[in-house]
């Protein structure tokens, strides 16, 4: 019987004020390149129409299932930042999500970072040490699941979280590592012992990106309908990973998708061979059926589904070197204060905003951006790295 | 299909974008099979034509330029009487060709200057007539002090005709609001760009338009005084001439950047060619753009542009920097980030030239058809 397991991605980056080659090098000893106003906004505006009410309902689900209804959530460190600056009330409503015992946490980079991409690993281990402080400051927690940046993957990084004591870790159930398998199946690594749980890009999708498409031919969906599509599937296990923001802010709610969540769960109980679990729970449950060999890293991004989103052209590759190189300079100073801001910078949507990928990507792109295009990203992105080094000099 | 086009300049005689435009467009056209007959002033230098559908007919001479203004010009009182006097020898050359040939089709006019043609021959042979809105009064006026007898020609000429094709939705939005035209019978079709080859480069920021208060060169200047300090080794290059030369000579004296900053004058079109080549970044801070066939141009030949927020090519090109063209600050960030930023220079050469290889006349002439198509 599949079991249906949940899991939302909840992230906000920290966006960068207007930085021009005149400010760097101006002000050595505090520059703001954080623009404080626009962070709040944003987070604000996406709290009430998301955060707020989406854990109010989950709740309201799990209680009304009897925890029956089970979700897991990767929140990560800047996320809870904003929480903290601007809306304890919503780290409040995550601890009470969490004390249902429906609820599982997934431990990430802390700052949803590219650092599992450099030729070293301990600044990727440091900063997933330090979200597993965090959740464990909130919610007296140690997860068992790992699920990095944008599920970025590849064999390296499966042996160093094997290697760091996780029992499980998320990627996407691409056809280019699964070829003619299917995604509703635990895998494993092929060189390390660790079990995978993988999205189904599909499903995933119908809800993440097509609900509210007007011209999709299964519009409306309707939560009979999705319940009904996943019963149909064969296999242990469906994933259906997502972003959080998926409920009342990629899609409003007028679009109808919190009538389909609050549905959801007395649909799929219609299926008696359906049932929910957490991510800890599929890797107790599950055996893992075959073995996966990723060479080279793929991700749950764009159509390409690998790393292209944030290194695919020579302006991200050039911002990620600079990155980089700051830090070997910066870990031989001991300053927390310039450590701290690197890592912020580290955040990998200020390299997805200098993305140029053309056409439907794109688009989904600009939506996100806070710029006028790729090109004021970069001129932006890499001036605020020119005024950090010559601050580190 | 047989066409009365009307324009004013046709390369090698050349002084902005219709001339351009008008070349891309007949020579397409007439490798479209439609039979073009172009009636523009005599020039020294003859027009150069190979296609066998497309007449280059010259009528009479004449002083006036489409971008003249009543005011800049030695014919001053006259400017008025010659506009008409043109226009009358137009109509009845193209009568002459109908009494010989037989009918056209349509009657074509771009902008002001042949309007009065266009709707005289629409009125007495019953010919559909399409007007090409390359730019109107308030783009040349710079917003500033628009002269009404121009704002009046143009508004006849747009109700009295048939179709109107304008060069960008900006302009389309201009013909609506400022003339009240009903928007129905208005297309849209934005220009397209013969691709000029990449020279060697050289650390040149090109600024190449008439010198107007529609161009917006001050600004340029005053971004190139910003720049200086940061990237001693940079030439600005101001390309093009116009009323306001001798101001902007001046003011580049005042700001002490007169050592940076090449004036040329008017080029030839090899000359245009080379400096797009060479340059490493191009500058287009117009006030008022419809268009600006130069930044494609520019982007052609592998030079990165940095252009007004409103220019009408932008509005479907992504592969450019836009600023606003009075803000000079962010002028001078965006030049210095492309002198320095290797990956941004790089890449925007790259994807802008991918990008303007879709804007051909090939496109320009199938949609002008279906406008045609439209009217006949």
């Amino acid at each position: 019987m599949p079991s249906i397991c949940l899991y939302f991605e909840v992230h906000q980056p920290l966006r960068l004020n207007r930085f021009s080659v005149f400010n760097i090098g101006n002000n050595i000893q505090n520059p703001i390149y954080f623009d404080s106003k626009l962070n709040q906004e944003i987070f604000e505006k996406v709290a009430r129409k998301c955060y707020l009410p989406t854990n109010n309902l989950l709740l309201d689900l799990i209680n009304r299932s009897d925890g029956k209804f089970r979700v897991s959530f990767s929140l990560t460190g800047t996320f809870i930042e904003y929480c903290k600056q601007y809306m304890p009330e919503i780290i409040d409503s995550f601890k009470e999500l969490f004390k249902t015992g429906a609820v599982d946490m997934i431990e990430e980079t802390y700052y949803h970072s590219l650092s599992s991409l450099y030729d070293e690993m301990d600044e990727f281990e440091e900063q997933v040490k330090l979200h597993r402080q965090m959740i464990k400051n909130l919610f007296n927690y140690k997860p068992r699941i790992f699920r990095n940046t944008e599920a970025i993957y590849d064999n390296r990084i499966a042996k160093k979280v094997s290697d760091m004591g996780y029992k499980g870790i998320i990627t996407e159930g691409t056809e280019k590592i699964l070829h003619w398998r299917s995604p509703n199946f635990l895998y494993k690594p092929i060189n390390c012992n660790l079990k995978i749980l993988l999205r189904n890009y599909t499903l995933s999708d119908d809800v993440g990106f097509r609900f509210s498409a007007r011209l999709w031919k299964d519009y409306p969906l309707t939560a009979e309908k999705y319940a009904y599509w996943m019963a149909k599937n064969e296999g242990d296990l469906i994933n259906l990973f997502m972003d959080y923001e998926t409920f009342g802010e990629h899609h409003w709610e007028t679009t109808g998708i919190f009538d389909f969540l609050n549905n959801l769960p007395n649909e799929v109980f219609k299926h008696k061979h359906l049932d929910f679990v957490t991510v800890s729970e599929a890797v107790a449950r599950y055996e893992p059926v075959g073995e996966i060999d990723v060479p080279w890293a793929i991700s749950w991004a764009d159509e390409d589904r690998d790393v292209s989103t944030w290194l695919g052209n020579d302006m991200q590759k050039a911002c990620f070197n600079e990155l980089k190189n700051l830090g070997k300079k910066l870990k031989e100073k001991d300053d927390k204060d310039m450590l701290n801001t690197w890592r912020r910078l580290q955040t990998s949507d200020h390299l997805y905003y200098v993305s140029t990928k053309g056409m439907e990507d794109g688009a989904v792109h600009a939506y996100f951006s806070p710029y006028d295009g790729p090109y004021d990203g970069f001129i932006n992105y890499m001036n605020i790295l020119q005024d950090l080094k010559q601050r580190l000099d | 299909m047989k066409i009365a086009m009307i324009g004013w300049e046709y390369p090698p005689f050349k002084a902005g974008g219709l001339a351009t435009h008008c070349y891309g467009l007949t020579r397409s056209l007439a490798d479209k099979n439609v039979k073009i007959d172009f009636y523009m002033p005599k020039t020294k230098k003859s027009a150069h034509n190979d296609k066998s559908n497309l007449q280059i007919i010259e009528v009479g001479e004449t002083e006036i330029f489409p971008y003249d203004r009543p005011d800049s010009k030695e014919i001053g009182g006259n400017f008025y009487e010659a506009v008409y006097y043109y226009n009358n020898l137009v109509v009845s050359k193209v009568e002459k060709n109908i009494k010989a040939n037989g009918k056209y089709d349509a009657v074509h006019c771009h902008d002001w200057l042949t309007m009065k043609a266009g709707i005289n021959l629409k009125e007495k042979w019953g010919l559909p007539l399409v007007l090409t809105i390359h730019s109107t009064e308030f783009d040349r006026s710079g917003w500033l002090y628009p002269n009404q007898w121009f704002i009046d020609l143009e508004r006849e000429g747009m109700e009295k005709a048939d179709r109107i094709i304008a060069v960008s939705h900006f302009t389309k939005r201009v013909i609506v609001d400022k003339y009240a035209i009903n928007p129905d019978k208005i297309t849209v079709i934005h220009n397209a760009v013969y691709p000029i080859p990449e020279g060697h480069k050289q650390e040149i920021v090109l600024f190449l338009g008439r010198l107007t208060i529609q161009k917006g060169a001050e600004f340029f200047l005053k971004a190139a005084q910003k720049v200086k300090d940061f990237e001693p080794d940079t030439k600005f290059v101001i390309a093009g001439t116009g009323d306001m030369l001798p101001r902007l000579i001046s003011q580049a004296i005042d700001m002490g950047i007169s050592d940076r900053v090449i004036f040329t004058g008017r080029l030839t079109e090899e000359e245009v060619k080379h400096i797009y080549g060479i340059s490493s970044v191009y500058v287009m801070p117009s006030v008022s753009e419809p268009f600006g066939i130069t930044a494609l141009e520019a982007i052609s030949a592998g030079t990165p542009t940095i252009a007004s927020k409103t220019a009408g090519f932008s509005e479907v090109f992504n592969n450019c920097l836009r600023v606003d063209f009075w803000d000079t600050d962010e002028m001078a960030n965006k030049i210095i980030s492309l002198l320095r930023y290797d990956p941004l220079h790089r890449t925007l050469v790259k994807e802008g030239k991918s990008e303007v290889n879709l804007f051909t006349w090939d496109r320009v002439a199938d949609k002008t058809i279906d406008v045609y198509n439209g009217v006949i």
